[in-house]
């Protein structure tokens, strides 16, 4: 791993005047610039959403108990079918989640046996825990989480290895996470940078999930739902100091 | 270092091999490479593909030689695997789009210089103003749809505007073909059709497997057009090679043609690193060409100089922008068009293409509806300004 300094970035205008100026005359003669007009391809993308089928269906109860419970929710006006789909979501993004902090666990270690990591600040609520533990911790906390959907979902008469739309779409979302914090060339700053991302979306889906578990009348369900909060809330403060630690550091490192 | 085909024996089949450290080494660098070295990596994939297809082939026509080419293909496999590796993982699919297209443009521009035959130059410089044309569509979709410039790709070294422009470019395909280089035809004129061919195998096959991953509509239609015309530029390049040739005839003329290639690739390249690639895989190809060399005498019974004359390599690509040509063409030859193996100017446009295009053309252009409008701009249209943008209502 290299650190990443300034050095011959050849992408931008400024570095090849002499085409870009090229570039600007043949803009002249074959492609001048007039008023912008996307009409025709936003129209072509508007009949496209009306023609266009749902991305997928919310499996159905797999239990007698969760079907009558679904019906008995319904009834008192709720949609049980969303905070199953919702529910879903966050099962497919903890279980990413477990895998990324896998991916950033393998990043700092090797950076550390090659002694290029810096001192990172060790969060208030660590109890002493170092860096390693406490990173090792919230890999577990997300695993936690995890499994602890799955019994939700299961309770609730739904399968949890189903992938329902809006974890189908949220797995689409988080698709570059995984391409950030695996890429051998990125430091760990732009790894966590890419973790932040997961972790500020995690904690508003979390918001999300208990206020729609509470209108559903769950209230266990919700205040599992709040523990699991509380701790995405120190991922999402730890991942922060972290970031701002490196990258806010007086000298370059290959870290960040 | 002057290389002759009919001499130079390079390193024998049985030595080379590479473990999977090998072939996934460090990609280049989309930032910081110069753009050329991207050009060489996928020009040389595509060639790599071309000739694992051409022994495929040859594999289904040749009772004699089916040990040695499957030998050769399982090296030429994990070559081609060693090069398409090098595109980094921060390319977006529509990135790489970008990079294809400025390979097909600076590679066919040299080329169209280079050949000899003035009725083939002229079908290069004619499938040079599509895929120009192409370029400017997916930079206008790069910009519009993911706010990115593709100059950050193409480095100030090709031109982004129109010119023939993609919505003409379906032909019935009966005028998709050309006229095939004859027997006596020089080792460069070979060389040259075979190398377009595998170039623009390999943009219609990633264009067909990436299209369906974009989500947005109009980017599916994009690429579903253009993969259409590459498709058609496969038949163009295709029908220029000489149909009489035998597959192991095809066998020499592909290893031939992958030997002067990762030459001029090795006279050229400024990454060394890359550069070191590029010499062991022309170490490799100068074996594989003697394996070709020796099925060509013991099989066929002919001489390998009724093939590669003289054995002398034909002048390299010159991989450089070739601005000023390509202008040249712009300006003059976008008009044309073709009447079976003919071109010719519009009006005069074989019938049964028109009939064509009216059909795909029938509820819209997607090349026309995604860059209407759009011309480039260093950093984006937006660097414009919030000036007022028309919209769909």
């Amino acid at each position: 791993m290299q650190p990443t300094t300034t050095g011959r970035n050849r992408t931008g205008a400024a570095t090849a005047e002499d085409g870009v100026r090229a570039m600007l005359e043949a803009n002249e003669r074959w492609a001048p610039a007039e008023p912008i007009d996307t009409t025709l391809a936003e129209a072509d993308r508007g009949i496209y959403v009306i023609e266009a089928d749902a991305i997928g269906s919310i499996p159905q109860p797999v239990t007698i108990q969760g079907m009558l419970k679904t019906g008995f929710d319904k009834l008192i006006g709720e949609r049980p079918e969303m905070l199953m789909d919702k529910i879903g979501e966050r099962i497919a993004f903890e279980r990413g989640g477990t895998r990324l902090y896998d991916a950033l666990i393998v990043k700092y270690h090797t950076l550390v046996e090659g002694g290029e990591m810096p001192d990172l600040p060790v969060p208030l609520e660590a109890d002493g825990a170092d860096v390693p533990a406490t990173l090792g911790r919230i890999r577990a906390q997300e695993h936690e989480h995890f499994l602890m959907l799955s019994e939700v979902m299961t309770s609730l008469g739904g399968d949890p290895t189903a992938q329902t739309p809006c974890a189908d779409v949220t797995g689409v979302a988080s698709m570059g996470l995984m391409q950030v914090v695996a890429d051998p060339r990125t430091t760990f700053a732009q790894s966590l940078n890419a973790m932040l991302m997961a972790e500020l979306a995690d904690n508003a889906g979390w918001e999300l999930l208990i206020s729609l578990a509470e209108q559903a009348g769950e209230t266990d369900i919700a205040q599992k739902f709040q523990r699991a909060m509380a701790e995405e809330e120190e991922h999402l403060a730890t991942v922060k100091s972290w970031l701002t630690a490196l990258v806010s550091a007086p000298t370059a490192t290959v870290a960040a | 270092m002057t290389i002759n085909l009919l001499q130079d024996k390079g390193m024998p089949l049985e030595r080379q091999g590479m473990s999977w450290k090998d072939m996934v080494g460090k990609p280049i660098s989309k930032l910081d490479d110069d753009a050329f070295t991207r050009v060489r990596a996928i020009l040389m994939n595509g060639l790599e593909l071309d000739s694992l297809r051409t022994k495929q082939v040859a594999l289904r026509c040749s009772a004699d030689a089916r040990v040695q080419l499957a030998q050769l293909m399982r090296v030429e496999q994990h070559q081609a695997t060693t090069i398409n590796w090098l595109i980094g993982g921060d390319h977006s699919p529509l990135e790489t789009t970008i990079g294809y297209e400025q390979t097909a443009i600076e590679v066919t521009a040299a080329v169209a210089q280079l050949e000899p035959d003035p009725y083939l130059a002229q079908g290069y410089r004619y499938a040079l103003l599509e895929d120009f044309d192409h370029l400017y569509r997916y930079s206008a979709l790069l910009d519009r749809l993911e706010g990115k410039d593709a100059n950050n790709i193409t480095q100030g070294y090709t031109d982004i505007v129109p010119a023939r422009p993609t919505w003409e470019h379906h032909r019935a395909p009966e005028h998709d073909l050309l006229e095939p280089y004859g027997p006596d035809a020089a080792l460069a004129t070979k060389l040259h059709a075979l190398t377009l061919t595998g170039g623009e195998y390999q943009t219609h096959d990633y264009y067909m497997n990436i299209g369906p991953l974009f989500a947005d509509p109009v980017a599916r239609q994009l690429y579903a057009e253009i993969a259409s015309v590459e498709s058609q530029h496969i038949t163009h390049y295709g029908s220029m090679l000489n149909p009489r040739e035998t597959p192991l005839e095809k066998l020499l003329v592909s290893e031939a043609c992958e030997v002067w290639n990762y030459a001029g690739c090795v006279a050229q390249e400024t990454n060394p690193r890359i550069r070191a690639v590029w010499e062991r895989f022309l170490d490799y190809e100068l074996g594989h060409l003697q394996v070709a060399l020796q099925l060509f005498k013991d099989v066929e019974r002919r001489d390998p100089a009724e093939v590669l004359g003289d054995g002398l390599l034909p002048r390299f690509i010159e991989f450089q922008s070739q601005r000023g040509f390509v202008r040249h063409v712009v300006e003059n030859e976008t008009q044309l068009r073709k009447a079976g193996t003919q071109f010719v100017d519009t009006p005069d446009e074989g019938e049964s293409s028109l009939a064509y295009r009216g059909v795909v053309n029938a509820a819209g252009s997607p090349s026309r509806n995604v860059s209407a409008t759009w011309s480039w701009t260093p950093g984006t249209e937006l660097t414009r300004g919030a000036q007022a943008v028309k919209r769909a209502a």
